[in-house]
């Protein structure tokens, strides 16, 4: 028995040292004093202070912040209102007909989607005076592809919604309105904000949809990294990588945190009401 | 009082891919009364339930509430509120928003609000649970939620859907009581749906027994226990012993070879029947006194009597409630009184029927 155990452990840690390693790696020589990652000649900062006098870099990186808050944003919208149309489908077949459509997009190479958009927005360029490659198209790409994600992060909080919710508010004297924003939202919103967060990851990290899509005036930081990252490492990049990951590390904790505080939160009332069950209730 | 007819359904027919689910119902539902639509799951009671609420609209036939036809008007219009089965009560709302969800839809001032709901949750005794989350309440509590939430805002008509289904018997007996005192202390008319005949006997001040999407019979509890108008009915209803037989003329009929008195008639002479005598009817006797004479098979303790099977020469199985032993293996006779005795025709219209009691009730 124990012997497995240690086996067990021995396995996980070996799979997290080949998944760190290389991270690790390029982490350690974010704070070389020499300018390449052959030889370690000493701790410094100087790869980080470059970072922040590169304004190039930080305005990429904070258009790359925005480009992501709002495809999120959008997809989130859109794909909120998708997921609750598929739903109100009574054949089962249409509904598994678009359910199935949504999930071809997600699991559709990235470079495919990225072509297609190239191809459509080309054709829209040689239609529409003024419309190019851009800051928008990236925009409009990365809503469209995070939408299917925000689909299939809300479907099964609303499959999980009884039908009779919906008919009681009806039956409480409710309009579409009212039943749409006062019970079938709220009940959503654990789904929609994990849907949110899923989409704006993904534009946080996508490059190949990105690379297709984005002109001469915009780029993200994927993109960015990339084209440098081809004329040669400078371990500027290195120092960007190690802010982004303690960035994430933070993201982690911070999650940990609140689930955790809600669950505490969760617990000190329920004791609460456990006291007060035990007085007994004056009828 | 005079009769105030609240729902009137005119030739209803509800048809979902052609497959009839009600087949042409008509009945009225007075005001203040306590209603029971019972069948076994599939009958269509709960489609009747719908089509008042106004989640489903009748493939043909009217609907009236207060002498208008409501067919097409839409639920959140009309004053008609529902328990549902499995109470839908909006989960991330605590108690109180969940009762006052209602009320705030028609923008009350807040005030009246907090007084309404208050008076609610005593209504259901639950004082002061207004800050609860629905969960951490009991099934109990939330069925009673459930209930406030619909009362509190005063509609003409109140629809419960199953709604003691989920509880366990204890709790289901104390909320058939809540549910009897509400209904009788506030007039409002309730339509509870049930397929336990238990409950429907307990509470109900008319029943509508339901099969295969027709009202089969419809009468007080009483009424339609000591009367059922056919074998469905009685069998559906309480525990009973049904018998053919053949009516020799008025209040005389043949059964188990043999002819007995009874109070019923107004059938043709010589007619096929059946009869019904219910478990607690039959005496048990020594043999030489007995009407009928049974070899018991055997005897369960039941608490509140035993409940013994017999059977007769002709093979009929005779079951029958008693405080008294018997036997298994032993002989012994079963009496019992004309009055007890239940004449049923086959086929039987429930107009026919109804006509029939009429003409000889004097």
């Amino acid at each position: 028995m124990l012997k497995k155990v240690k086996w067990s452990q021995l396995y996980l840690w070996l799979v997290f040292i080949f998944l760190y390693a290389p991270i690790f790696y390029l982490m350690f020589y974010s704070f070389n004093a020499g300018e390449n990652m052959s030889k370690f000649e000493g701790f410094s900062w100087i790869h980080f202070q470059e970072l922040f006098q590169d304004t190039r870099l930080l305005i990429i990186l904070l258009e790359t912040f925005i480009l992501a808050f709002l495809s999120a944003l959008l997809a989130t919208i859109i794909g909120t209102f998708g997921a609750i149309l598929i739903r109100r489908f009574k054949n089962r077949k249409t509904r598994l007909g678009f359910l199935s459509l949504n999930n071809i997009l997600l699991v559709s190479p990235d470079v495919i989607i990225g072509a297609s958009f190239l191809i459509l927005f080309t054709v829209l360029g040689a239609w529409i005076r003024g419309f190019s490659l851009g800051f928008i198209t990236v925009l409009l790409s990365h809503i469209a592809f995070s939408i299917p994600i925000v689909v299939l992060m809300v479907l099964p909080k609303l499959q999980e919604m009884n039908e009779s919710l919906v008919m009681a508010a009806y039956d409480l004297g409710a309009n579409d309105r009212q039943v749409l924003l006062n019970v079938i939202l709220p009940y959503l919103t654990p789904g929609i904000i994990a849907g949110y967060f899923m989409a704006f990851t993904y534009s946080l990290d996508d490059f190949a949809v990105t690379f297709f899509v984005t002109g001469n005036g915009f780029t993200t930081l994927a993109v960015e990294i990339y084209s440098r990252a081809r004329r040669g490492v400078s371990l500027e990049i290195n120092a960007l990588s190690t802010l982004v990951f303690v960035f994430s590390l933070f993201l982690v904790i911070g999650y940990y945190f609140i689930t955790s505080d809600e669950k505490k939160f969760k617990k000190s009332k329920k004791s609460q009401a456990q006291v007060e069950s035990e007085v007994p209730v004056v009828k | 009082m005079k009769k105030e007819v609240l729902i009137t359904f005119n030739h209803v027919i509800k048809k979902y891919d052609d497959q009839p689910v009600l087949k042409d119902i008509s009945f009225e539902i007075e005001k203040g009364k306590f209603y029971t639509l019972l069948g076994p799951s599939g009958c269509g009671k709960t489609t009747i339930l719908k089509m008042i609420a106004g989640f489903m609209e009748p493939t043909s036939g009217d609907i009236l509430f207060e002498g208008k036809k409501i067919n097409n008007i839409p639920a959140n219009q009309r004053q008609v509120n529902t328990v549902f089965q499995d109470y839908a009560l909006f989960p991330h709302l605590n108690v109180f928003d969940n009762i006052a969800f209602g009320l705030k839809l028609k923008k009350m001032p807040k005030k009246q609000i907090e007084q309404k709901v208050t008076e609610a949750l005593q209504m259901v005794r639950l004082s002061g649970y207004e800050k609860r989350e629905i969960t951490e309440m009991s099934g109990g509590q939330r069925q009673r939620v459930a209930i406030a939430r619909a009362l509190v805002n005063e509609p003409k008509l109140l629809l419960l859907d199953e709604p003691l289904s989920a509880l366990d018997q204890k709790l289901r007996t104390e909320m058939q009581y809540l549910l009897r005192s509400l209904q009788k202390k506030l007039g409002i008319t309730f339509i509870f749906v049930t397929h336990d005949q238990e409950e429907a006997l307990a509470m109900s001040d008319e029943i509508f027994v339901l099969n295969n999407g027709n009202i089969v019979q419809s009468g007080s509890p009483v009424d339609i226990y000591d009367e059922p108008i056919n074998h469905y009915v009685a069998n559906f209803i309480g525990e009973s012993n049904i018998v053919d037989a053949v009516m020799i003329k008025d209040e005389l009929v043949e059964f188990t070879g043999k002819q007995f008195t009874c109070v019923d008639g107004g059938m043709k002479p010589n007619e096929a029947v059946e009869v019904v005598i219910r478990p607690e009817d039959l005496v048990l006797t020594t043999p030489d006194k007995g009407k009928l004479v049974v070899t018991v098979q055997s005897m369960l303790f039941r608490g509140v009597h035993y409940e013994i099977r017999c059977l007769d020469d002709l093979g009929n199985e005779w079951l029958v409630h008693s405080t008294k032993r018997a036997i298994p293996g032993s002989k012994i006779g079963l009496s019992f009184d004309p009055e007890d005795i239940h004449v049923m025709r086959f086929n039987e219209s429930e107009e026919d029927f109804d006509a029939r009691l009429e003409s000889y009730s004097e």
